[in-house]
């Protein structure tokens, strides 16, 4: 009876035994599907986003304003939570030139967009951004043009011939597809490695971390967009940070504005020329241009230069002391070409408010000074022209190709001493 | 029934974590170069006890704006004609002090041309350029002012990182990576390069004992080739060897550990004296002969696990093929350049860290040894193993002779897996005691049996 009932106990046992790792099996199982399908449709089952009041009537901010949150309705709960952050310091000098992606830059990546998203997207930095021809939205979306042609220089690995438009929109609609053939070499090239005698592994030179190509831009409002509070429009990727504050429906900063391009000219499959700082440059080639050798030797500074002194992360370093010549000892029309050399970055913000900035600087050009480093023909490497004033900084540099090497490209920086940020923050 | 699911989450967060981890560290060790598209220059320090050697990689493009030398279009061959102007030029540009202001000594050593990347910028060519650092008779090495501005006195937008390479009193003493001192970059307000103090911390022997002590671990644990010659003679060592082979039976157990004893303690002495000799007296030896020396020790070895060629002799063998591999030893303290009271620290924790890896590798061994020879397969595993040793010297000798190939760069490779390799000998060394244990009861339960073990 009693080894009966032991051998019942151990069957017993045995089942439950068998049982037991059968449910871990299913649970484990089971686990890993959900897991899974978890992530196969997070994209598709997130929440709907808060809907916000479109009015199609309203003008000037309230334009922007409007359109912000017609993109806004057009995202779901987690996607508006990328694109509407806090107006901190932090978020708002997350800026560069560099094509380092969203690890330096917050926002919705435009590349992660449907194309509804994205329109609606776009049409927010068309109303917020000017209407001349080449510059405000123009140039904005021919830079991201030739970050088209930079991705399909780099992914063909031809570093040197002349580019052409071919890949612009296939090459942009995966910019996961574009992070950086030579991986490797970004690792490899912190500064704590021993680079000696290395050469460099891959063909071109990295894309950084983010990789090239007009779907690596991001967009992000900081602070929520409204005609009556304090936000911040802020767009940008590689070569390009559009940074406009807007104060109680008023545009109180447009800067910093970075606007910078390679190849500085190319032509597309359709025949179209494009050199997007063509403006930028043709304004400060006519204004140094007109200066006499006299005039020259007054503006030339003594230092080099390889890039703009008031990059990214520079935020409120402007020098104490303003160098070259003063506007104020040049003649009635070299003084109107300072401020047509002005208008160019000026443009990138709607036009009544860049009226307004102008007329302010126009008001300041007295004080202004205007220096140049290098040569005046901005065509080779260190090539460099500054306009410095009570409020505008404007910088303009050539840099020797990264992608296309042997040819230069332009960096550019548009700051105002007191009103980048829209004055929000200070800086020591 | 939570357990393997608890289990299979842990590991699978672990492969995870790495996954995560492994990327994220090189990129945030790539940060500090993303901050400028233009390259840099890198200035790496290696502290020394009496002086700070600096290791200048700096940019051709814009050395040449900034020093008016121009090395844009000169080749590596032709880079001594500018040597003078350029030491002169880096000399007026570097200027450490004393946190009190008296000045160091710089001197201007080897210079060299070469192409490199860094993140974004392309690849472009760089002047490399040593410079010894050396402060008045009795001043800090680790504390001082760093007045340099090498290229950003004249392009005011070029950033020099400082880091440091190596710092034996701070016990870093690998010289893999660096860790970052400082930026040197244009004050833009003041548009004045503001000089770096140099804080090094507090450096003490201790450390640098310890950081020593790793490497030595270190170094034998992924140096495949001394690990090799080692085993390959314990291999034979509980058989006897009758008629040159090794059909005299077995040795028995104590005669077994006695012979593995004296061959590891000969192989530890002859390492250590020619580590002692040729690091002490800095007696600088060409590489590769000791290297190739190295990889014929293994050969022999491996001959004569198959048949014996030195019977009874093993350790002396040991001792005198251990010379060798002393002398290899010495090279990576050698490299170090150490003053000489470091240099004896050095030696001491260097080689302390090899003998207490060898001794671990040789115990976990041990079980594994003595129980194959006791096994029927024991000859087909002893030449199977001395087959794959023999193929991994010759590939060595054929690579150190000049004849780069794969299997020394298998063999090498080895070396890198020293998690997997540990855990087959730990496996391999429980095995062979479960096997023990369990012959005994056997025996023990079949009495007629126990003579035969």
């Amino acid at each position: 009876m009693s080894k009966e009932r032991t051998r019942l106990v151990r069957t017993r046992r045995t089942w439950r035994g068998i049982a037991g790792a059968v449910t871990a099996i299913v649970l484990v199982g089971g686990g890993f599907a959900v897991a899974n399908a978890s992530t196969d449709t997070q994209t598709g089952k997130s929440a709907a986003g808060v809907k916000r009041p479109v009015d199609k009537k309203a003008t000037g901010v309230g334009a922007v304003v409007s359109a912000a949150n017609e993109f806004l309705n057009t995202l779901d709960a987690d996607q508006q939570a990328e694109v509407l952050l806090d107006f901190s310091q932090a978020n708002a000098t997350a800026w560069s030139n560099l094509p380092c992606g969203s690890t330096c830059r917050p926002g919705i990546q435009l590349g992660s967009l449907t194309d509804t998203q994205l329109a609606a997207a776009m049409k927010v930095v068309k109303l917020a951004t000017g209407t001349g021809k080449g510059t405000g939205y123009d140039q904005i979306t021919q830079i991201l043009k030739a970050d088209d042609v930079l991705n399909a220089a780099q992914a063909t690995s031809s570093a040197g011939p002349a580019p052409s438009d071919t890949a612009s929109s296939t090459a942009s609609a995966d910019p996961s597809a574009t992070a950086d053939p030579s991986a490797s070499s970004t690792a490899t090239d912190t500064p704590t490695d021993v680079p000696t005698g290395t050469p460099p592994s891959g063909g071109t030179g990295g894309g950084g971390m983010g990789g090239y190509g007009s779907g690596v831009y991001f967009l992000a409002f900081l602070g929520t967009p409204s005609v009556t509070g304090t936000w911040q429009l802020h767009f940008g990727g590689h070569h390009l940070a559009v940074n406009q504050t807007y104060k109680k429906g008023k545009v109180a900063g447009a800067s910093p504005f970075f606007v910078g391009v390679e190849p500085s000219s190319w032509t597309d499959d359709d025949g179209t020329t494009y050199s997007p700082l063509e403006a930028q440059r043709n304004g400060m080639l006519a204004l140094t241009g007109s200066l006499s050798t006299e005039q020259l030797a007054t503006a030339k500074l003594s230092e080099s230069f390889s890039d703009v002194l008031l990059g990214p992360g520079e935020d409120g370093q402007f020098p104490a002391t303003k160098e070259g010549i003063k506007v104020s000892s040049l003649s009635p029309k070299q003084q109107q070409l300072v401020l047509k050399a002005i208008h160019p970055w000026i443009a990138n913000v709607d036009d009544a408010t860049a009226k307004q900035l102008m007329k302010t600087y126009a008001h300041e050009l007295n004080q202004t000074y205007v220096a140049y480093s290098g040569t005046t023909a901005l065509d080779t490497q260190g090539d460099y022209v500054r306009i410095d004033g009570p409020g505008v900084w404007i910088e303009f540099v050539c840099q020797n190709g990264l992608v296309f090497q042997g040819k230069v490209h332009y960096h550019t920086v548009y700051r105002d001493h007191t009103r980048d940020y829209g004055s929000e923050f200070t800086f020591s | 029934m939570t357990d393997p699911r608890t289990w299979l989450t842990t590991a699978l967060r672990l492969v995870a974590g790495i996954a995560i981890a492994v990327p994220a560290a090189l990129l945030l060790g790539a940060s500090p170069a993303a901050a400028h598209p233009m390259p840099h220059s890198v200035v790496q320090l290696d502290v020394y006890k009496d002086s700070v050697t600096a290791r200048l990689a700096l940019p051709v493009g814009d050395f040449t704006t900034a020093s008016g030398i121009d090395l844009n279009t000169v080749k590596s061959s032709a880079l001594a004609t500018k040597s003078q102007a350029i030491r002169t030029y880096l000399a007026a540009h570097i200027h450490p002090t004393t946190l009190k202001g008296e000045a160091w000594q710089v001197a201007i050593g080897a210079l060299s041309l070469s192409r490199t990347e860094q993140t974004s910028t392309g690849p472009y060519r760089e002047l490399v350029a040593r410079a010894v650092l050396t402060p008045p008779a009795g001043a800090d090495v680790r504390h001082f002012t760093l007045d340099y501005d090498v290229i950003v006195h004249q392009v005011v937008t070029h950033i020099t990182l400082v880091s440091v390479r190596q710092d034996w009193a701070a016990g870093r003493v690998t010289g893999d990576g660096a860790t970052q001192v400082g930026t040197i970059r244009l004050d833009v307000r003041h548009m004045k390069v503001p000089p770096l103090t140099v804080d090094l911390g507090k450096g003490s022997a201790w450390r640098g004992f310890v950081a020593m002590l790793q490497l030595g671990a270190n170094h034998i644990l992924t140096g495949t080739d001394h690990l090799l010659f080692l085993l390959i003679l314990l291999l034979p060592a509980p058989l006897l060897a009758a008629g040159g082979r090794w059909n005299g039976g077995l040795a028995g157990p104590r005669a077994a550990l006695t012979r593995i004893g004296r061959i590891t303690l000969a192989f530890t002495v002859g390492h250590s004296v020619a580590l002692a000799a040729t690091a002490l007296t800095r007696f600088e030896i060409p590489g590769r002969p000791v290297e190739a020396f190295i990889a014929a020790s293994i050969l022999v070895g491996a001959v004569h696990a198959i048949r014996p060629l030195f019977p009874g002799k093993e350790a002396i063998v040991a001792g005198v093929f251990g010379l060798g591999h002393g002398m290899a030893f010495s090279f990576i303290l050698a490299e170090m350049h150490l003053s000489t009271g470091q240099l004896a620290t050095s030696l001491l924790a260097f080689n302390l860290g090899i003998e207490l890896v060898q001794l671990l590798l040789v115990c976990l061994a041990l079980p594994s040894l003595l129980v194959l020879a006791r096994l029927r397969v024991q000859p087909v595993l002893r030449v199977t193993g001395a087959l794959i040793t023999a193929t991994a010297a010759l590939g060595w000798l054929a690579d150190r002779l000049g004849l780069p190939n794969p299997v020394a760069r298998a063999a090498d490779s080895a070396g890198s897996h020293t998690t997997g390799m540990l855990t087959v000998l730990a496996l391999a060394a429980v095995a062979a005691v479960g096997w023990t244990l369990v012959v005994r009861q056997r025996g023990r339960g079949l009495p007629e049996l126990g003579t035969a073990t």
